[in-house]
């Protein structure tokens, strides 16, 4: 399962009190680490709100020129880029978090003649790189007339991942609670929706965060499915801005703030999930 | 156990369950990849239909100097990245895991992680930016110690280096959480027992943490192998491949011969090339796993 950083420092000896230099060596180098990892995003803000033709520094505040917002949901799309998105990311989670539970349910409590066969060549597709189903995927959603359209983004996002990761949180969920329900004459699928969504709602959130960054962040997919401009992902129409605008810093430095700035809020307030949810992928092995 | 096997018997009804996912997994995984070994085995430009050729686009993929190259690139790319990122997330662990258990740590944790939540494209753009010779960030401060302006992007093997590098930035927050969860789980009596035999905290890095993280090192490294084989955004955005093709890499070769040149056919046949690449490296990683629990 996923490890959770911050479960386990119940018996830290704390020899470190004895070495203070060495301490503060290493408290300066992660500092700098820090520094390191944090202001490249704090330039890409004091650019975007900035009219200048460099990277800034720091903020000016006799220019500071919020033109390049404006810009962006007037001319170059983004409120459309926000709202597919959006969209897109609602379909997907809410498809991923469903399909997946279901059949971790069934792999797990109500195992099928062959149900475990199946459940391997579930595993097997995480292993194939998504590059690799990138061209018949295109030719299927053009055959079938979903290209430029919120399914087409939403549906190659759904794994057999979110069945794994739920299948192996399920297996801590006695089968006695389940048949006591039974006994009870309650029916499979309500001992679903009253029992196991409850207790596997950790593991759903894990996943959620997980598929909306995806989503979110995904490129590759949108950049040779989606033809319209209408529909571009905002991740897509960041990308794009730079290759209209080669020199203005500050417009393209907004648009890679506003890709960025719905990520990072929710990531402010669900630390603990996005760090599960994001390294519970690499469970998968 | 006797009621469970019982439940098994009867019970087909799981199978309903199951449906939905399996029939988005046909459509988006099972019969993607069936087609695309077809295509690999056809030529197919995206107006036309698929016409048999059997192996000719494997035969061709071997004396395409340009394909070769980007393998190369992918290879060349993968060594920059995958083992600095490993060294970096596992000092950094280290260095948290024993010293830092603490608010501070905390921090830290959560700033190195802020690029692995932000996306490739994003990581791309800035550090385009940033790495401008005209304007760029890295190149003013350079300025004020009198270094002249470097063309980072624009220089060829540089060029490769310096998307390796920024993908180091982006990863090790993520590796440096698998570290520090398995810093974690070594028993701290070996720490303390050491100390009193009086070693280092060099010694303890390289005679305790470093070998009980075994299994960790190579999952972070195949992991790392395998997103590094599959590169695309990043060089994109940042160099769109170039200059003179430096950085043109598998993915952005597959994407350029089928959704650039439209030979759906020659690309498919690479991303089967991919394909066996990654899942080389992820048999290895059984057979040591396993090789390891035993």
């Amino acid at each position: 399962m996923t490890h959770s950083p911050s479960a386990t420092p119940v018996a830290a000896p704390r020899r470190t009190t004895r070495r203070p230099r060495g301490g503060l060596l290493s408290g300066a180098v992660l500092l700098v680490l820090a520094a390191v990892a944090v202001l490249p995003f704090l330039f890409m803000a004091a650019t975007s709100i900035q009219k200048t033709t460099r990277i800034a520094l720091t903020i000016d505040w006799s220019r500071i020129d919020l033109s390049n917002y404006t810009r962006l949901f007037q001319d170059y799309g983004f409120t459309a880029a926000l709202m597919t998105s959006a969209i897109v990311v609602v379909i997907s989670c809410a498809l991923n978090a469903v399909v997946c539970s279901l059949a971790a349910f069934a792999f797990e409590k109500k195992p099928f003649p062959g149900s475990e066969t199946l459940f391997w060549v579930y595993v097997a597709t995480m292993m194939v790189p998504p590059q690799v189903t990138l061209i018949p995927l295109y030719t299927i959603m053009r055959d079938v007339g979903l290209l430029n359209t919120h399914l087409s983004l939403a549906l190659p996002v759904v794994n057999a991942f979110g069945v794994f990761l739920i299948r192996q949180f399920m297996q801590s969920i006695p089968d006695d609670l389940l048949d006591a329900a039974r006994i009870d004459g309650a029916r499979d699928l309500q001992i679903f929706f009253r029992i196991v969504l409850p207790l596997i709602k950790p593991t759903i959130v894990a996943l959620t965060v997980f598929t909306f960054l995806t989503v979110w962040n995904d490129f590759l997919w949108p950049l040779v499915s989606i033809s319209k401009d209408s529909m571009q992902t905002v991740t897509l129409a960041a990308a794009k801005l730079q290759g209209r605008t080669q020199v203005e810093y500050g417009l393209v430095m907004a648009g890679a703030a506003v890709a960025t700035i719905v990520p990072f809020v929710l990531y402010m307030f669900l630390q603990k999930q996005f760090v599960e949810g994001v390294t519970s992928s690499s469970v998968k092995g | 156990m006797a009621i469970t096997t019982a439940r098994r018997r009867r019970s087909f009804g799981g199978i309903g369950y199951i449906v939905p996912s399996f029939a988005i997994l046909l459509i988006i995984m099972v019969i993607p990849i069936v087609m695309s070994i077809y295509y690999s085995f056809t030529d197919y430009s995206v107006l036309g239909s698929p016409d048999w050729i059997g192996l000719r686009n494997y035969v061709d993929l071997l004396s395409d100097g340009s394909f070769l190259s980007a393998m190369r690139n992918t290879i060349v790319y993968t060594i920059i990245a995958v083992p600095l990122q490993t060294i970096v997330a596992l000092f950094v662990a280290d260095m948290l895991a024993k010293r830092f258990r603490n608010r501070f740590g905390r921090f830290v944790r959560s700033a190195l992680f802020i690029p692995v939540i932000s996306s490739l494209v994003v990581v791309a753009v800035v550090w385009r930016a940033l790495l401008g010779v005209d304007g760029g960030l890295v190149n003013q401060v350079l300025a004020l110690i009198g270094v002249d302006p470097v063309n980072f992007l624009g220089r060829p093997t540089l060029a490769l280096v310096t998307v390796g590098l920024v993908t180091v930035w982006k990863n090790v927050g993520y590796f440096l959480v698998i570290y520090y969860a398995g810093i974690m789980e070594i028993p701290g009596e070996l720490y303390e027992a050491s100390a009193i035999d009086g070693a280092s905290r060099w010694q303890q890095l390289w005679h305790i943490t470093i070998p009980s993280l075994r299994a960790v090192t190579l999952l972070v490294v195949i992991l790392g192998t395998i997103w590094s084989f599959q590169v695309f955004d990043l060089v994109y955005v940042m160099t769109g491949g170039g200059p003179g093709g430096a950085t043109t890499t598998i993915v952005m070769k597959i994407f350029q011969s089928g959704f650039q040149n439209f030979r759906m056919g020659y690309a498919s046949a690479m991303a089967i090339v991919l394909f066996v690449i990654v899942l080389v490296v992820a048999v290895v990683q059984r057979k040591v796993m396993s090789r390891h629990d035993a």
